[in-house]
C-alpha cells in the first residue's frame, strides 16, 4: 500500500510539473538598453481609435498611428505640419477642403494607404451602430450629424469624396477655418475596414491590429503591460528606440518607487504632494500644457443671477494665492485661453480688487452682509480640489465677509449634479482636444452641453461662429479676444483660475523625451544613452 | 445509493476514494502553489483536474457523512441567494446617480442615444433586467462599458488567476504562521513568549495594510534593496504583497487559536491524555489542536473568500494585475456589467467557502452533524 501511495504521489508531482510552463518575465525578454520603460496610468480601455476617448489609449494610439496632420512642436503656437496628408488647401470660404495623401505610406501588413481609408474611418466613426463618443468631432462634415442621428442612412451622402488624383475632398456643413486641426485627433485617424470586419471587437489584439505609425503593437498583457516595437514599414525616420514597454500601474507612489528602483524611465502627472522634494531631483522637468482650471457660476440661481454679485465674487478671489498655495507651478490667468496657445490674452479679465468687490456687493443690495445667502461651492472629491475650495471659502469670508459652504461629491455624482442642479459655484477643468481657441470657447456657447452655467449670450455665440468661419488669422484673434472679453469681463459666467503645468521625471538615460503643450507623448525620437 | 455504506467492502472503497481525491487535490494544490511561486504558470488543465478532485472529494465525503440532502438544500439556497444579490445590485446601480457615460467633456444627446442603444440602456429597466438574467443563465456576464470589446468574463479570467495566486500565498502565511503561533503562545501561557507573540499579533491586527506595505517597501526595497518595490513577476515580487495581505488575518488566527487552545487544554480529556503519559507535543497537535480549530474554521469562511477575491489596497500598491482594482474602479466608472459580474463572483465564492467550512466542521469535530 505504501508503495502504491508513493507511486501516486510521484505521479502527481510529475503531472503538476509537466502541467507548468515557465512564466514570461515582466520585461518580456526585451533588452533594457533598447527599451524605453514608461508607466501607463490605467489599462487602456481600447485601442480602437475611433472609440477611444481617454488619454492612456490616445497616448498609445499616437505612437502606433498617425493622422492627416500633426503638430509642429517647434512652433510655440503649435501650427500644423504634414503627416499622412502631404498638403491641404481650402476653398475661399473654408467650406471645401482638399487633402493630398502622402504616397508610398504602407500599413504594417504592407497595404498602401489611400484616401479611402480616411473615408472608411470617418464613416465608421459616424455610423450610429459604432456608438463612438467622439462622433460629434466630425459633425462639421456635410450631413454628418444627420447620419450619426440615423436620419440619413446612406454614407455616400456625407461630404466626403475622392478626386481623380486620389485626393480627399471634404465638404463641410458650414465654413470652418480650423478643420485641419481636428484631423490631428486620434478619432479621425484612417482605418482598415477589412481588418475590422474580419476580426470584430478583437481587431485591436496584437496579432490582428494593422497600423501605420512609427511603432507597432507587439504585446498587450491586459492589466499588466504593453510593448510597442519599431515598425519596419514606417514611412518616416525609424524610431531611435527599438521598444517601448508601458507598465500599467494605477498608483502614482508605486510608479515613483519603481522609478527610484530604476525600473521605469519616465513618469508624468507627478502627485502634487510629492512635488516639493521631487523638484530637487535632477530628473525633474515641467512645462505648460493647454489646459485651464476654472470656476463656473450658476447664473440661474440667486444671487448669481446678479451680474454685480458675479463680478464682486470674481474680484474677491486672488488667483495668485491659490496657485501659491498649490505650489505646483500653475500660472494664474484672467483670460479663458491657456498660456502659450493662439488667442491667449494676458490683459483681459477682472483683477483682484477687494475694495471694488465690496462696493459692487453693496450696490447689488447686500450692504448688510447678513442678508447675503449662504452660497454653495461644489467640487468632485479630490485632495487638490478640496484645497482650492477651502481657499476660496476662506478668501470670500475674509474679503467679502460672506459664507460659502463647500460640498464634495464622487465624480459621476458630481457630473450628474452639474447636469441637474449646479451649485452656485462649481469647479471644472478643460484640456485642449486640439490647439485652437474654438475648442475652449465653443464650450460656453448656448448650444454646448459643457456649459453648466446656464448663461446664454447670442452675441457671444455669434462671435464664435464668425471666428470659426474666418480664415484670416489676425481677424480670428481679434474675434476671439472680443468673445473672451464677454465671458471674463462683461458677463462673467466663469472665473478662469490657472493655466496648467505638467510635471515629469525622466531618467538620465533618456534623451529627447517628448514634452509639449498638448501632452502628447510620441516616443519615436526618444534616444537611450548607454 | 445509501446501500453502498452497508457493505463493508464498499465502505472501504468509499473511504479510499475520499482519501485519494482529498490527498490528490491537496497535493496538487500545494505543488501548484510551489510551482507558481518559483515562477511557473500552472496550466488550466491542472487547475481543472484539481477542481474535479476537490468536487469528487466533497461529493463522496458528503455521501459518506449522510449529508447529501443538506448539501443539495444549501446549493439550492445558494442559487436563490445569488439571484437576490444580482437583483439588488442591478436595482441599486440603476438608482445610483451618474451614468456610465457621464464625463467631464459632455456628450451631445444624439451620441449618448447611440451608445445607450448599443448597450440596450434605452430599453425599459425590466427588459434590461430580463436581458441580464437570461445572459447569466447562458454564462454570459455581458461586455464591459469601460473596456470596449472586452467581456466581463475576459476581464475576470485574465485578472482572477493573479488575485487567486496572491490570495493563496497570503492564506498560506495565515495558516502556516497563525496556527502554530497561537498553539505555541497557548502552550507557554502567560510567559514572555506568549506576551511577545500576542503583542506582535495585536500589532498585526491593528496596523493598516497600506502602512505595513509602506514600511516593508521602505526597509526591503529602499534601504536594503533586496526586493523590488512592485510588479508581479516571480518569488522576489510575491513576498511583500503576500506578507501585507497575510499578516492581519494571520494575527487574528493566532489570537483565535490561542484562545481556543487555552479552553481545550484545560478540559478533562486532555488531563486524561496527560495522565496516560503522552508526550506534550502529541497532546498539543493530536488532541488539542484538532478540537481547537472550530473558531478558526468559522473565521476562515469570510477570510478565504475575502483574500481570494482580492485586496484593492495590496494590488494597487504592488501593481499586482489582479481583480481587486476592478472591484473599486468598476463602481467609479459605473461599468454596470463589470460591477454585477464581480459582485456575483464575490458572492458565489463567499457562499461556496461558507458551505465548505460547514462541511469541514463535521470533519474536525465528528460530534457536529449537519442535516
Amino acid at each position: 500500500m505504501k508503495l502504491i501511495n508513493s507511486l501516486i504521489l510521484a505521479l502527481l508531482f510529475v503531472v503538476v510539473f509537466s502541467g507548468c510552463t515557465k512564466k514570461q518575465s515582466s520585461e518580456y525578454g526585451l533588452k533594457i538598453s533598447e527599451t524605453l520603460r514608461v508607466s501607463l496610468d490605467t489599462e487602456p480601455p481600447t485601442l480602437d481609435w475611433m472609440k477611444a476617448t481617454d488619454t492612456t489609449s490616445s497616448s498609445i494610439v499616437y505612437n502606433i498611428m498617425e493622422g492627416m496632420v500633426a503638430y509642429n512642436l517647434n512652433d510655440p503656437e503649435l501650427s500644423l505640419k504634414p503627416a499622412l496628408g502631404l498638403s491641404w488647401s481650402a476653398s475661399k470660404d473654408a467650406r471645401v477642403w482638399t487633402f493630398k495623401i502622402r504616397k508610398g505610406v504602407q500599413w504594417s501588413d504592407g497595404v498602401e494607404l489611400t484616401a479611402q481609408h480616411f473615408i472608411d474611418a470617418w464613416q465608421r466613426l459616424l455610423t450610429p451602430k459604432t456608438a463612438s463618443e467622439y462622433a460629434y468631432f466630425m459633425y462639421g462634415i456635410k450631413n454628418a450629424k444627420a447620419f450619426n442621428e440615423g436620419k440619413i442612412k446612406d454614407p455616400k451622402k456625407l461630404g466626403l469624396k475622392i478626386n481623380g488624383a486620389g485626393d480627399l475632398i471634404v465638404t463641410l456643413e458650414q465654413p470652418m477655418s480650423f478643420f485641419p486641426y481636428l484631423l490631428s485627433h486620434t478619432s479621425t485617424f484612417p482605418a482598415r475596414l477589412d481588418i475590422i470586419n474580419k476580426f470584430g471587437d478583437n481587431w485591436t489584439d496584437p496579432k490582428n491590429i494593422v497600423t501605420l505609425g512609427a511603432f507597432k503593437l507587439k504585446i498587450w498583457d491586459h492589466d499588466k503591460a504593453m510593448v510597442l516595437e519599431r515598425s519596419p514599414n514606417y514611412y518616416g525616420t525609424p524610431t531611435k528606440t527599438k521598444y517601448v514597454l508601458g507598465y500599467i500601474i494605477n498608483e502614482k507612489s508605486t510608479v515613483l518607487n519603481l522609478f527610484d528602483a530604476g525600473k521605469i524611465d519616465a513618469i508624468k502627472d507627478l502627485p502634487a504632494i510629492d512635488l516639493p522634494h521631487l523638484r530637487k531631483k535632477p530628473e525633474y522637468h515641467s512645462h505648460g500644457i493647454l489646459g485651464i482650471y476654472y470656476l463656473g457660476y450658476n447664473v440661474k440661481r440667486a444671487p448669481f443671477d446678479n451680474l454685480k454679485v458675479r463680478k464682486a465674487i470674481s474680484m474677491a478671489i486672488d488667483r495668485q494665492e491659490i496657485t501659491k498655495m498649490l505650489n505646483a507651478g500653475h500660472v494664474p490667468i484672467k483670460g479663458w485661453i491657456p498660456v502659450g496657445m493662439f488667442g491667449f490674452e494676458k490683459k483681459l479679465g477682472v483683477d483682484f480688487n477687494i475694495k471694488t468687490a465690496n462696493r459692487l456687493l453693496d450696490e447689488a443690495g447686500f450692504k448688510d452682509r447678513s442678508k447675503f445667502p449662504t452660497i454653495f461651492y461644489g467640487f468632485n472629491t479630490n485632495e487638490n480640489h478640496q484645497r482650492i475650495a477651502e481657499n476660496v471659502q476662506a478668501q470670500l469670508k475674509r474679503n467679502l465677509n460672506i459664507t460659502v459652504e463647500i460640498k464634495n461629491e464622487e465624480w459621476k455624482v458630481y457630473l450628474s449634479t452639474l447636469k441637474s442642479k449646479p451649485p452656485h459655484i462649481f469647479r471644472l477643468g478643460w484640456l485642449a482636444d486640439f490647439p485652437d481657441p474654438d475648442n475652449f470657447l465653443n464650450m460656453l456657447t448656448s448650444t454646448s452641453d459643457n456649459n453648466h452655467t446656464g448663461w446664454v449670450n447670442p452675441e457671444f455665440d455669434r462671435q464664435i461662429i464668425n471666428a470659426a468661419q474666418t480664415v484670416d488669422k489676425k481677424e480670428r484673434k481679434r474675434l476671439y479676444k472680443k468673445a473672451q472679453k464677454i465671458i471674463v469681463e462683461t458677463d462673467l459666467p466663469v472665473l478662469p483660475v490657472y493655466s496648467m503645468v505638467e510635471h515629469l521625471l525622466v531618467s538620465k538615460r533618456v534623451k529627447n523625451y517628448p514634452m509639449n503643450p498638448m501632452s502628447n507623448f510620441i516616443w519615436k525620437d526618444v534616444e537611450l544613452v548607454k | 445509493m445509501f446501500k453502498l455504506f452497508k457493505d463493508a467492502n464498499q465502505r472501504q472503497w468509499i473511504q479510499w476514494v475520499i482519501k485519494f481525491t482529498g490527498w490528490s487535490s491537496f497535493l496538487i494544490l500545494i505543488s501548484s502553489v510551489v510551482m507558481s511561486f518559483i515562477g511557473y504558470v500552472v496550466s488550466p488543465q491542472l487547475i481543472i483536474a484539481n477542481i474535479v478532485f476537490s468536487i469528487a472529494f466533497f461529493i463522496t465525503y458528503t455521501f459518506q457523512q449522510h449529508m447529501t440532502v443538506y448539501v443539495i438544500k444549501r446549493v439550492f439556497g445558494a442559487f436563490i441567494t445569488l439571484l437576490v444579490i444580482a437583483t439588488i445590485t442591478f436595482t441599486l446601480l440603476r438608482l445610483l446617480p451618474g451614468g456610465p457615460f457621464d464625463q467631464d467633456k459632455a456628450l451631445p444627446p444624439e451620441v449618448i442615444a447611440n451608445i445607450e442603444a448599443k448597450y440596450h440602456l434605452d430599453k425599459p429597466v425590466l427588459v434590461q433586467y430580463w436581458h441580464y438574467l437570461s445572459g447569466i443563465a447562458q454564462g454570459d456576464l455581458g461586455d464591459s462599458y469601460k473596456y470596449i470589446g472586452r467581456s466581463v468574463t475576459d476581464i475576470i479570467s485574465e485578472t482572477l488567476p493573479n488575485t487567486l495566486q496572491l490570495g493563496i500565498y497570503a492564506l498560506l502565511i495565515c495558516y502556516l504562521f497563525g496556527i502554530p503561533a497561537g498553539v505555541f503562545a497557548a502552550s507557554k501561557h502567560n510567559s514572555w513568549a506568549d506576551n511577545t507573540i500576542m503583542t506582535i499579533a495585536i500589532s498585526g491586527v491593528t496596523l493598516p495594510s497600506f502602512l505595513v506595505a509602506a514600511i516593508l517597501i521602505l526597509i526591503f526595497s529602499v534601504q536594503l534593496n533586496w526586493l523590488p518595490p512592485a510588479l508581479w513577476d516571480g518569488p522576489e515580487y510575491y513576498i511583500m504583497p503576500m506578507l501585507v495581505l497575510g499578516i492581519r488575518p494571520a494575527a487574528i488566527i493566532a489570537r483565535l487559536t490561542r484562545a481556543s487552545v487555552l479552553e481545550v487544554i484545560n478540559s478533562d480529556y486532555i488531563r486524561t491524555a496527560r495522565s496516560k503519559g503522552l508526550p506534550e507535543r502529541v497532546i498539543l497537535f493530536k488532541h488539542v489542536l484538532k478540537n481547537s480549530l472550530i473558531p478558526v474554521l468559522t473565521f476562515s469562511g469570510p477570510l478565504v473568500s475575502g483574500v481570494l477575491t482580492g485586496s484593492f489596497i495590496t494590488e494597487l500598491i504592488f501593481a499586482v494585475p489582479g481583480m481587486g482594482k476592478h472591484l473599486i474602479q468598476s463602481v467609479t466608472n459605473r461599468d454596470y456589467p463589470l460591477i454585477l459580474g464581480l459582485t456575483l463572483l464575490f458572492s458565489a465564492v463567499l457562499v461556496l467557502t461558507n458551505l465548505l467550512v460547514d462541511l469541514l466542521y463535521s470533519f474536525f469535530d465528528p460530534r457536529i452533524k449537519l442535516s
